[in-house]
């Protein structure tokens, strides 16, 4: 482990991105994301990187494909507005199985919106965004230190199950400094056997093909799609807990606004509610076996956004608790404060 | 143990320097800190603020009130003043802002800090100034842990200036 460094999220999550391997970065800068096309293109030339600022997100999403294509680490940065220009990519990178790595510091929409914080993509980024029977793994990081992190983890998780994977950041974690230890060095994978990176000793071409031949053959390519995902369904959902044990009430939140949620419910503790928090970091696969546990529970769920997740919570919950489902949410980038959401709690349990 | 502090003031003022000169100092002693940088819109003359907070464990980043507020300029002094803890300090910088904070649940320091400034070194160290007011009051880092960071952050040409700077921000109620 390394020294602890004081840094900005963004640039934070384009370092460690850096340490992994991740040598070549495609994008379009737009607010909150921006520091992290800068920082590579600041790098790029001591540590030998790749860097191209596209045209539009459509050719960055797409030259993140290309590379991803032949076995090397490729990444890319955005915002809503760009992350809708790449949807397309999405859908085919996913029926390719090319592992690439995507981030979204999510801003106020619809449309050009605001650049605040916000967590408005989360059925963009959960429920397809672009065409077809598409899923990626989505991460929704907390603090810097775990933005950080998830860079070695997303590439790492891209490549285990050959699919895009998405870190979902907003414009308050993406800005936030905070001290973080920086990932060591690796190199990223060797050579992968089904890489289109010419033949050089290998016996056959590789091919990659998101083109049906006819409806059987692409309803097997599908449900071999499907067989995939509920693999990862199994293995890779990750939620974290405070004080559920006890508690009456849980306040389901994620991102960096868990951390608001917190504090609203070490406050409420004091008050003598019993609130606990559930935090899911991978927004998919839905953390629904957090949930299976837990019976009789009230459960507060809150968004920087007009409900989003709640329905993924509604769904996982116990038939019997599905009427304790209360939701808030905030918009346009603003966020509320612990006494907000501590107020918001008294008012509906207290 | 846990400190939240506000900065605020005009861009250019340099109050996401201070913000992010005191969590260095914070960083080092070991503690856990987070800043949380706000800009406003306008090319210039916009609102430069951040939020910070220094405590022993993970908490939030978005603040209600604060123990300490520095306000560098008057439309954060209307803004701020309402939001410091009961008990805590307002530090209001008197070379720019007129008005009298009405509340008197709290501290309130009226420095001059351009003033202090000019007298010491040159007018541009006025933020120094107000760190060093601000290090004394949060009673987290010292005067030490702060000239270091100031130290290793600026030029080498201008680590003097600033330095005499902070002190006697540091030292203002001391007179």
């Amino acid at each position: 482990m390394g020294e602890k460094v004081f840094m900005q999220g963004n640039e934070a999550f384009a370092e460690s991105a850096i340490r992994s391997g991740c040598k070549y970065f495609f994008g379009y800068p737009i607010t909150p994301s921006s520091e992290i096309p800068e920082y590579y293109a600041k790098k790029a030339p001591e540590e030998g990187l790749v860097f191209i600022q596209a045209e539009t997100e459509v050719s960055a999403f797409n030259m993140v494909a290309g590379v991803a294509a032949t076995g090397k680490r490729g990444m890319t940065a955005t915002s809503g507005p760009g992350f809708s220009l790449g949807c397309e990519a999405m859908s085919y990178m996913s029926a390719a199985s090319l592992p690439s790595v995507i981030v979204d510091v999510m801003r106020p929409g619809p449309a050009d919106g605001e650049i605040l914080g916000s967590q408005g993509d989360y059925f963009q980024l959960t429920k397809g965004g672009g065409h077809g029977d598409y899923r990626t793994i989505v991460l929704a990081p907390y603090s810097v230190q775990e933005y950080a992190d998830f860079a070695p983890l997303s590439f790492e998780l891209a490549e285990k199950y050959l699919n895009p994977v998405v870190v979902a950041s907003d414009g308050t974690l993406s800005k936030m400094m905070e001290n973080v230890v920086l990932p060591g060095r690796s190199q990223g994978p060797a050579r992968q056997d089904w890489a289109v990176d010419g033949m050089h000793g290998r016996s056959h071409r590789n091919d990659i093909t998101t083109c049906g031949d006819g409806p059987e053959q692409w309803e097997k390519f599908n449900l071999h799609l499907q067989a995939k995902y509920a693999q990862i369904r199994e293995n890779e959902q990750r939620w974290e807990e405070y004080n559920t044990d006890d508690a009456d009430i849980i306040i389901v939140a994620f991102g960096v606004y868990s951390r608001v949620c917190m504090d609203a419910m070490k406050m409420a503790r004091e008050k003598g509610l019993k609130v606990g928090l559930l935090r899911p970091i991978t927004l998919w696969p839905f953390p629904v076996k957090a949930f299976e546990k837990f019976s009789g529970k009230k459960y507060f769920v809150t968004e920087l956004n007009s409900g989003q997740m709640v329905e993924d919570v509604k769904l996982a919950v116990k038939d019997t608790d599905r009427d304790n489902v209360e939701f808030y949410g905030r918009l346009g980038g603003i966020t509320p404060s612990p006494m907000e959401i501590y107020n918001k709690l008294c008012e509906l349990y207290l | 143990m846990k400190n939240e502090i506000i900065f605020s003031g005009i861009g250019g003022q340099g109050t996401i320097l201070m913000g992010k000169m005191v969590c260095t100092a914070a960083a080092k002693k070991g503690l856990n800190v987070t800043l949380s940088p706000a800009y406003g819109q306008e090319k210039r003359g916009g609102r430069a603020s951040c939020q910070v907070v220094i405590s022993e464990e993970m908490g939030s980043p978005i603040i209600g009130e604060a123990d300490t507020i520095l306000v560098m300029d008057e439309k954060s002094f209307d803004d701020y003043e309402s939001k410091v803890k009961p008990g805590g300090t307002l530090i209001i910088n008197s070379s720019m802002i007129n008005k009298k904070a009405d509340r008197t649940d709290i501290k309130v320091l009226e420095i001059p800090f351009t003033e202090i400034a000019t007298e010491v070194a040159t007018a541009r160290s006025a933020n120094m100034v107000a760190l060093g007011a601000v290090v004394k009051t949060m009673h987290i880092v010292d005067l030490e842990d702060a000239k270091a960071v100031v130290a290793a952050k600026m030029k080498p040409a201008l680590v003097e200036a600033n330095i005499k700077a902070l002190e006697a921000g540091y030292h203002f109620d001391e007179k």
